[in-house]
């Protein structure tokens, strides 16, 4: 009788110690989160402060350098206003106009190469996708030096850098259609049958039917096509050739933060970074949503 | 409003898998046509070569006599309900009926005349401005076949339209598809796995295992003479019982011996047999559960009774006939029961209408029961060829 | 070995289980690998059986076709015109037209120059006109050799249309014979956007990757049998010849002197090796952690942590991470926080410039890339983590399993299973993840035995990175590179080919669904 007693008696505790030892765990996930937190914003806190220091030495110089402190002594827009004089305007619009071609074009040669893989049973479908995964194992850094040599040929590069890229970067696009087949490949195939037997054509059939349900991964190739120009420096950095005019930001950037020009330029290349960083970041948030919905699968709704 | 021909139509998957082979089938105007068979059999397989969703391997599909292999789906005239509806989600009910109209850029007033009175008939006028996802099973499922219906098609398509339905719902969208063809006085071709299904609603029955047709016929002909032990199995609920025994020829007469006694062939069936000139031999017994009777201790074949399915308005009682004793029987531990032979496995389909209420408290499990047949209701088998021996 | 039936391998110990497991492992790679064997010479033997058919084929069709399918095999879509299909006819014909007068005007002389790369150099050139001496370029190689692999894509795609306009020949009149008519110019537009509608949304991004993609790739293979260094720039040092298997006899010859770049080659490859280990892992294991933490029953905010770290992704990365890498610079950030602290006296070189020091830099890259890393595997976790049956988690806890049994026992096979193709292409892509190293190290500090070599690679160099060095700095030597890159793609092809039919996703694709 008193055993049975003592094991209730165990349970509850039990039961107790589960609930307590649940609230403590909680309370050191929720410190390690914000602990996380921390460690995740500091960069980016301390290039936004980085960017508003506008120090004098005593003798009047500005100081443009790297300092080991996060908290500016002097606060100002200098930066930001030296920053629109410079060639950086130039390499901003430069970017701007890049990643919306892409953006657009982008979108449309990835839609077509992933429908079609996800709807069409074609002879060679297959063989195109195992192609395509093999053509990926290349390193693609070293088709750039005789695409540099074609876009030369075509006089793309240098001062003409801009139609240059946008051509490269939209060109292969269509090996990136995996994110975007996977969708596809959610949307019931009973509809394009329905829609054709109610008298569809397979276009009519994409575009009435297949791409409004498309909302949220045409949004997502959108995005991903448009942050991509913002980033890339290396091939942008090849095919500008050292032409100021033809620089995107990001190599501009770059340039800034190399050992000859990083002590004149560094509190401008964080004032950069803000600017560069804002349209992409703020947009990429409002269409967050989308983009987690696209990397998880529909898994998650944003 | 038109014929389907098909002729040696044959379905062979990249990977080599036939899932149709050399079917014939002509399907008169006006006619309902179901497919039915187990899942894999080719049913569906088949509608949509018809549909044109599937390409053709071989032979033909005519409609109206015009060879449509390799016509695109839209321009062979036909309309289709899907087994999971397949309703536009993002388009409105009304939208959804209407497509089908708008893409043969039908003027908007007809458009809604039409759509309107496919709903009213269909009784989803209110819902019309609803999205799908605000739908129950049901009313979709009535959208589904709205959609079908305004397109006034020469061939209506319907791949299991009820399977997704529960119980309740589909015994009563079957009742209104029975309605609805008297109304649209088309041809139908029906795709099923349930056998009410085909029986109450066709025509003329299909009945396909494996990619083959194991028979063609009215649902009468088919659950009457089935052309072989599959379609036996296959039509009628619960399912036939199916006794591997003897049959033998005595002085003109046919008897066979299930379960040792010995049960004369009488009626149309004992004629049939003679007349053919059948010989004795090993056959496979067909018994239907509602042509088996109870009958008093002694006679018939003393069986036991293992499950009793109480339906309502009738008992479905599941029984076994004792293998016979060897040797003495045990009176010392209760032996572990042997397992029951499931070929001597029978079900009895009893209306409880006749029963006193003693015998049906009787009927537990362990009573023992005795049972008979008479010699007019068997069907015959070729246990070798599976085929009736009276067709 | 002895094989167990499944009954038997049931009553084997846990041990016992796991060691036959193993075993059982090993004794199927013979017989994978010669299926895999088997599989490339059937394939072999197949591919020389079809065009042996389809010679045949060109052959009968030529003997038993009428007049217009014979003169057809001349005058391309002359068939075609002369049964009706105009459209079609031309386009055939047209293709043939710009075909001849290509091969005529230029694709003949670059084909010609092919096997050289051409002779002439660049030289002096007397021009009695001006009287005086002018420079004269010579032979580009790198044209030749461009436009020479171009013209034999035009040869091989002409010979294709060549045997499409001959089939189609074929069928027009097995269809005329059978009085069916034949297909309309109209009907084929029509069948653009309808029956053909998939070649219509292929054509462009197909050429798109055709010539950015596959042309630049076959070009890389070919460099690497000559002795193109990448900086002839069109003017002064035009030309380059083949130069065999040299190359990758430079690279591979593990003994002699100053072979530098076997050496090189192994270390790096290593190390990426490596790199890749652990940033796929790390990444991999601590994405899923933090997802089970965010998920967790009773965490509050779970949107606002997601949104803090999903903020890595949204801002580009040569800004985070060139911050990142100034950040702990040696006068950075960090080092003044630290002691400012009061936790260190003397400032640390994190990125090992001055000390040559190759474990702390591989350390923080690893870490840094963890920060990177962590917010896109917390997603993909998170979506994978919720589609996972809640009745899985309610029968293990009915029957009894603790939280840790849940994890290991479901959480865990049920992510590997689904992320497996995912894990896969990480480690290959971390293999040639650019970013990461050449923005926070650049790969250094430099690596003093192997600096010799070209590119001068360090210690946190990835192949990627050195590639990088070797085609674009000084002493460019684009052909040792392009023998790197052929290595690179046979590492990456053999691990992804491997590991691919070893996944369990790939082999029972029904488990878990």
């Amino acid at each position: 009788m008193s055993k049975q007693r003592e094991e209730a008696q165990a349970v509850m505790k039990r039961h107790m110690g589960l609930k307590a030892s649940a609230r403590i765990s909680n309370t050191v996930i929720h410190i390690v989160l914000v602990l996380m937190a921390i460690i995740w914003l500091v960069p980016f806190v301390c290039i936004v402060l980085q960017s508003f220091r506008t120090e004098t030495n005593p003798d009047g110089t500005r100081v443009t350098w790297m300092v080991p402190y996060i908290v500016p002594k002097k606060w100002g827009l200098d930066n930001y206003v030296n920053l629109f004089k410079s060639d950086f305007k130039d390499w901003y619009l430069n970017t701007f106009i890049i990643a919306l071609v892409v953006a657009a074009v982008q979108t449309f040669i990835v839609l077509c190469m992933s429908y079609t893989l996800s709807r069409f049973r074609f002879k060679l479908r297959k063989g195109l996708m195992q192609f395509m995964l093999i053509l990926g194992m290349f390193p693609g850094m070293l088709t750039m030096i005789i695409l540099y040599r074609v876009l030369k040929d075509l006089g793309l590069t240098e001062a003409h850098a801009v139609p240059g890229l946008i051509l490269v970067y939209v060109a292969s696009s269509g090996m990136g259609y995996y994110v975007s087949k996977g969708f596809f490949d959610t949307i019931p195939k009973t509809l394009d049958e329905a829609a054709r037997v109610d008298g569809a054509s397979r276009a009519q059939v994409l575009f009435k039917i297949i791409l409004p349900l498309a909302k949220p991964i045409v949004i997502y190739t959108v995005l991903t096509a448009f942050m991509a120009p913002w980033g890339d420096f290396v091939f942008a950095r090849y095919i500008a050739f050292g032409d100021s005019s033809g620089m995107n930001a990001a190599v501009g950037l770059w340039k800034w933060l190399t050992q000859d020009m990083i002590n004149l330029r560094y509190t401008m290349f964080c004032a950069g970074g803000v600017v560069v960083a804002i349209p992409v970041a703020v947009l990429f948030m409002c269409l967050q949503k989308y983009y987690v919905e696209g990397v998880t699968g529909g898994a998650v709704k944003g | 409003m038109a014929s389907v021909k098909l002729t040696k139509v044959k379905k062979i998957y990249d990977n080599k898998v036939v899932a149709v082979h050399d079917f014939d089938l002509d399907i008169q105007d006006k006619e309902f046509v179901v497919f039915v068979g187990p899942s894999g059999c080719g049913k569906s397989t088949t509608l949509r070569m018809i549909a044109g969703l599937e390409e053709i391997s071989e032979g033909t599909v005519e409609i109206d006599g015009v060879v449509v292999n390799d016509l695109q789906p839209k321009d062979r005239d036909i309309a289709m309900v899907f087994q999971n509806y397949a309703l536009y989600p993002h388009m409105t009910v009304y939208d959804n009926i209407a497509f089908s109209l708008r893409l043969r850029k039908m003027p908007e007033d007809l458009i809604y005349e039409k759509v309107t009175n496919a709903a009213e008939i269909l009784g989803i006028t209110e819902y019309l401005m609803r999205k799908p996802r605000a739908l129950s099973g049901g009313q979709r499922q009535r959208v589904a076949i709205g959609r079908a219906m305004v397109r006034e098609s020469k061939v209506f398509l319907m791949d299991e339209p009820l399977s997704n339905l529960d119980a309740k719902l589909r015994n009563q969208m079957r009742a209104e598809i029975i309605l609805l063809r008297q109304k649209m006085d088309t041809t139908f071709i029906y795709v099923t796995h349930d056998q009410t299904e085909a029986m109450t609603l066709a025509d003329r029955i299909v009945i396909m295992k494996d990619g083959y047709i194991m028979q063609v016929g009215t649902p009468a002909e088919c659950f009457d003479m089935p052309a072989n032990l599959f379609v036996a199995e296959f039509i009628g609920a619960p399912k036939m019982n199916i006794i591997k025994t003897e049959l033998l020829k005595e002085n003109g007469k046919y008897y066979v011996t299930p379960f040792d006694t010995k049960i004369e062939v009488t009626g149309e069936k004992g004629a049939e047999l003679a007349r053919r000139g059948v010989e004795s031999g090993p056959v496979l017994l067909g018994v239907r559960p509602e042509h088996i009777t109870l009958c008093r201790e002694g006679e018939g074949i003393p069986t036991i009774l293992e499950v009793n399915e109480m339906m309502g308005s009738e008992l479905h009682l599941h029984v076994y006939v004792q293998p016979k004793e060897e040797g003495e029987e045990d009176q010392g531990e209760a032996k572990e029961p042997a397992p029951v032979d499931p070929a001597s496995c029978l079900i009895v389909r009893v209306p409880t209408i006749g029963l006193t209420a003693d015998q049906r408290k009787n009927m537990a499990y362990g009573a023992p029961l005795n049972i008979t047949f008479e010699g007019k209701v068997m069907h015959f088998f070729d246990p070798e060829t599976e085929k009736n021996l009276l067709l | 070995m002895k094989r167990y039936t499944d009954m038997e391998y049931l009553r084997l110990s846990k041990g016992r289980k796991f060691l036959y497991k193993i075993a059982a492992f090993f004794c199927a790679i013979p017989r994978g690998l010669k299926n895999f064997f088997l599989g490339i010479v059937r394939a072999v033997v197949n591919f020389f059986k079809s065009i042996g058919r389809e010679f045949a084929d060109i052959f009968t069709t030529f003997v038993k076709g009428d007049w217009k399918t014979k003169l057809s095999y001349f005058v391309m879509g002359f068939g075609n015109i002369a049964r009706g299909q105009i459209l079609r006819g031309l386009l055939f014909l047209l293709f043939e037209a710009v075909f001849i007068v290509y091969m005529i005007v230029a694709g003949a002389k670059w084909l010609s120059m092919l096997p050289s790369l051409g002779k002439v150099g660049p030289h002096e050139v007397y021009n009695p006109v001006l009287d005086q001496y002018t420079t004269e370029y010579g032979d580009n190689s790198f044209k030749i050799l461009l436009y020479g692999v171009l013209t034999i894509f035009f040869i091989i795609a002409f010979i294709y249309t060549w045997r499409v306009n001959i089939r189609q020949n074929k069928l027009s009149e097995q269809i005329i014979k059978s009085g069916k008519p034949l297909k309309s110019g109209r009907d084929d537009l029509r069948s653009l956007v309808d029956d053909n509608f998939h070649r219509t949304l292929l054509a462009l991004p197909l050429t798109g990757i055709l010539i950015f993609t596959v042309m630049p790739i076959i070009f890389m293979i070919l460099v690497a049998f000559t002795n193109y260094s990448g900086i002839n720039d069109g003017y002064a040092n035009n030309l380059f010849t083949w130069v065999g298997l040299d190359n990758f006899n430079t690279l591979l010859a593990w003994e002699g002197a100053g072979n530098v770049y076997s050496a090189t080659f192994g270390e790096i490859l290593s190390w990426t090796l490596i790199w890749a280990f652990f940033a796929t892992f790390t990444n991999y294991f601590l994405g899923m952690f933090v997802a089970m933490m965010i998920n967790k029953k009773g965490i509050r905010l779970k949107k606002l942590w997601r949104t803090i770290l999903v903020l890595t992704i949204a801002i580009p990365q040569f800004i985070s991470l060139l911050y990142v890498s100034k950040m702990f610079d040696k006068n950075g950030i960090i080092n003044g926080l630290l002691s400012d602290l009061g936790i260190i006296s003397q400032n640390i070189d994190f990125w090992g410039s001055t000390a040559h020091n190759a474990l702390l830099p591989r350390v923080m890259v690893i870490v840094i890339n963890i920060w990177i890393g962590i917010p896109y595997l917390m997603l993909i976790a998170t979506g994978i983590l919720m589609n996972i049956p809640a009745d899985l988690y309610e029968s293990a806890k009915i029957d009894g399993a603790g939280g840790w049994k849940q994890f290991s026992k479901i959480t865990l096979p049920y992510m590997l299973f689904i992320t497996g193709p995912y894990l896969l292409t990480s480690f290959t892509g971390n293999m040639n993840n650019f970013n990461v190293i050449y923005l926070l190290t650049g790969g250094k500090p430099i690596n003093a035995a192997a600096s010799s070599a070209a590119g001068s690679a360090g210690y946190t160099d990835l192949l990627i990175t050195w590639l990088f060095k070797i085609t674009t700095g000084e002493g460019a030597k684009y052909y040792m590179a392009s023998v790197i890159g052929i290595l690179v793609f046979v590492v990456v092809a053999v691990i992804s080919l491997v590991v691919y039919n070893l996944l369990p996703s790939i082999k029972n694709e029904e488990d878990f669904q």
